[in-house]
């Protein structure tokens, strides 16, 4: 045993956090600021800010294949090569899909970042707040639980998140999708600034925004103080941005905990469950394999945060079984792992436009424009439930002619050309959580670490086809009255997942019996635990989560924090 | 005899043996310069892979494809990048179109006088890559040596300026006329 001589108070710690992702690193950074000794345990190898870069400051010209996956990698991980992201500048951060499997019930696109940082590292940077509009969603329409909080329970903490982490953003004063803490937005463009106008003389309840960002376009001296200077607008973040430009746990959070004395970050650490001790009524610490070794060792800590990533919270929770929970940690309500639920990215709509000519952009973007959701937002309107929000994007087409054999063909090559401008928009819908829609674990299949295999069911339905065609329906009628030519309406038909969205199984609810957490994200029959990444969603809305995740986690702490001082926890 | 048998079987072994060799002696076949996994292109077909980059875009006061290493970039990417599928209708069409050459120059390409070479290109460019044979090849060819061009350094750095670090973006400024340059 490697752990022969550490003792059992050598692996006591006062807090215990699972994953480094965009959660993780906030709940690290809470409990460390607090004064807590903090363990945080990382599955995949460690991620140093600026030094574990690889690619960082590479040339086009130094990538073999031109940015290109490989046939060989794509034909092993089918899976994560459908992901956007998966270049071969960005490929490291990834899972390839044999390395980790696991089973689709149905076919689901599992992205996954095993690493220090998780997927912080390569998100899509996206922070927009949620309204009450959103966590009355499920009261009003009859679906899910009714959120154990509203607008007002997370809204300070929103405000808290985005100053550390820095957000840029308009006042946009958009009832629906609430200002907040912004640094200067970055440009719309000339043609995103045309529809932006025509929009909102057209359509009462409509708009076109800026899509708020976590860049920093106007660096604080919070943000100096972390080692971050401002966006350069490379829009290379998936390698690690040098500049600490865009917010992850690795440029911000875990170096932030780590100056603090307190952190104790151990990665290659597989959480195979969490300890339960039925005398005491708590949950006493975690059993963890060491990646590479295989071996077990238990950490102790008085409280232990999940954050895991969705599936994998859900997993270590199912995996934690005793005699008190034989299905699964704080499953007395025997919902963990269902009701799980992801953002319908099918659809998109694109199209050209011939004016504007006499201008174009320039430089590089690291965001887009946004279009808040307008369907059934303050009544049910449509013949499905909830709605959609909309990246919406343009740009000046370029390109060179490859016409020509000799002279002519290199003189094409020196001559970059012009042509109209393209028009892009695609689809970020709600989905409804069902109770089919489960995470379960394989009874015999284990992975190399021992932990049970995770089966994955879950599709799309009926509300989600019609929502896709309103979709079309909508965005192309505000094209063609905009004057946008050449309207062309795409269905990627891609599976779930691949938004990297996924989010539920643990939800927040306000009765022990029909839910997982409370409205503090603590599980409601272990009142050490918390969950507070994407698993803990009650329903998805339209917004991408991870402001959200931010938010729910530093609030958390907070709570436990307050619980553990007046001796509850 | 069956010494005599014994001794034939040998002789017919060292004579094949021979055999064997001795095509690779004649043809002196070097291999490529860059290892390849996938497909079997040899050093003489990798100058002939030169030859057709610096004929689509050559050398002029600026360097062209083959200065370029672009021919390499190709060979790499219909390597590693390439299905199988894909990989074996390219090795065909590179064998039809040195056979092409040889049809319509009587000669190989890399014998041909350059007009042949370029008047060969030209009449490919009307064909359609669909069509399969030298036509794949070509069109696949070709695109993929522009991109080995266009991704080069001197390309990204003296022709058009690739940005490491931009630090701006405008999403509206004026569109300049721009003369047309010769390359």
């Amino acid at each position: 045993m490697a752990n022969i001589n550490t003792s059992a108070q050598d692996r006591t710690f006062d807090a215990i956090v699972i994953g480094s992702g965009i959660s993780g690193g906030w709940a690290a950074k809470e409990f460390t600021e607090k004064g807590l000794k903090t363990l945080v345990l990382e599955r995949g190898r460690d991620v140093k800010h600026l030094k574990d870069y690889p690619t960082t400051n590479k040339y086009p010209w130094e990538f073999p294949h031109g940015g290109q996956i490989p046939e060989a990698i794509k034909e092993e991980a089918p899976v994560v090569s459908r992901c956007y992201a998966f270049k071969e500048d960005a490929m490291h951060f990834f899972v390839k899909d044999k390395e980790h499997p696991y089973e689709q019930d149905k076919p689901f696109d599992w992205i996954r970042g095993y690493q220090v940082g998780g997927k912080s590292l390569l998100w899509a940077r996206q922070t927009q707040r949620w309204s009450d509009y959103d966590f009355e969603g499920p009261a009003r329409d009859g679906f899910a639980v009714d959120w154990p909080i509203r607008y007002a329970d997370i809204a300070p903490w929103y405000s808290y998140v985005e100053k550390f982490v820095g957000i840029s953003g308009n006042k946009d004063g958009i009832d629906n999708l609430p200002d907040g803490e912004f640094l200067p937005p970055i440009e719309l463009t000339a043609v995103e600034q045309y529809f932006q106008k025509f929009v909102k003389d057209n359509y009462k309840d409509r708009h076109v925004i800026y899509g708020r960002c976590a860049h920093l376009t106007e660096p604080q001296k919070i943000h100096i103080e972390q080692g971050r200077v401002q966006c350069q607008k490379r829009n290379l973040c998936q390698r690690g941005c040098p500049f600490g430009g865009y917010f992850s746990s690795n440029s911000s959070t875990l170096p932030w905990a780590e100056k603090t004395g307190n952190l104790t970050l151990r990665p290659h650490s597989v959480v195979h469950s969490v300890i339960y001790d039925e005398k005491k009524g708590k949950a006493t610490g975690v059993r963890v394999v060491d990646a590479k070794t295989k071996e077990m060792t238990e950490y102790y800590a008085r409280v232990i945060f999940v954050n895991a990533s969705a599936i994998n919270s859900n997993l270590i929770l199912l995996n934690s079984t005793s005699s008190r929970f034989p299905n699964g940690l704080g499953n007395d309500s025997g919902v963990l792992g269902k009701y799980f639920a992801f953002h319908n990215y099918r659809a998109t709509i694109y199209a050209d436009h011939d004016g504007h000519m006499d201008v174009t952009t320039d430089g590089r973007r690291p965001t887009s424009a946004y279009i808040p959701r307008f369907r059934n937002v303050k009544k049910q309107e449509t013949d499905f439930l909830r709605g959609y929000a909309a990246g919406f994007d343009t740009g000046r087409r370029k390109w060179n002619s490859q016409d020509g054999v000799g002279k002519s063909l290199k003189d094409n090559l020196f001559n970059e050309e012009m042509g109209n401008w393209y028009v892009g928009s695609h689809m970020m819908g709600e989905t409804i959580p069902k109770e089919i829609s489960q995470l379960t674990l394989d009874k015999d299949k284990k992975d190399e670490w021992g932990m049970p295999v995770i089966h994955v069911n879950m599709g799309y339905d009926d509300n989600d086809e019609k929502m896709i065609k309103d979709f079309h329906e909508q965005m192309t009628e505000m094209y063609t009255k905009a004057g946008f030519t050449n309207i062309r309406t795409g269905d990627s038909k891609q599976a779930p997942g691949l938004d990297i969205h996924e989010m539920g199984g643990a939800r927040m609810g306000k009765d022990p019996k029909t839910s997982v957490l409370n409205k503090w994200n603590q599980l409601h029959d272990v009142n050490n635990v918390f969950v507070t990444d994407g698993a803990c969603m009650t329903s998805t809305s339209t917004q991408n989560p991870s402001l959200t995740y931010m938010a729910l986690t530093a609030r958390a702490v907070d709570y436990a924090v307050s619980q553990m001082k007046k001796g509850e926890i | 005899m069956l010494i005599n048998r014994r001794t034939a079987l040998k002789q017919v072994l060292v004579v094949s043996a021979g055999l064997a060799f001795l095509p690779s002696c004649v043809r002196k076949t070097t291999p490529a310069s860059i290892s390849l996994k996938n497909i079997a292109v040899d050093g003489e077909g990798e100058n002939m892979l030169a030859l057709l980059a610096d004929t689509l875009i050559p050398t002029t006061s600026t360097p062209g494809a083959k200065d370029v290493k672009a021919h390499l970039f190709a060979l790499t990417m219909v390597d590693d990048c390439f299905n199988k599928e894909d990989q074996q209708k390219w090795a065909a069409g590179m064998k039809a179109f040195a056979e092409l050459s040889e049809k319509k120059n009587g000669k190989s390409f890399e014998k041909s006088t350059p007009e042949a070479r370029i008047a060969l290109l030209e009449q490919l460019e009307k064909s359609k890559a669909e069509e399969g044979g030298a036509a794949y090849f070509y069109h696949a060819t070709k695109h993929l040596i522009i991109r080995g061009y266009t991704n080069s350094e001197f390309y990204l750095t003296k022709v058009q300026v690739y940005e490491l670090v931009p630090g701006r973006f405008h999403g509206s400024v004026p569109v300049k006329p721009v003369s047309r340059r010769t390359a």
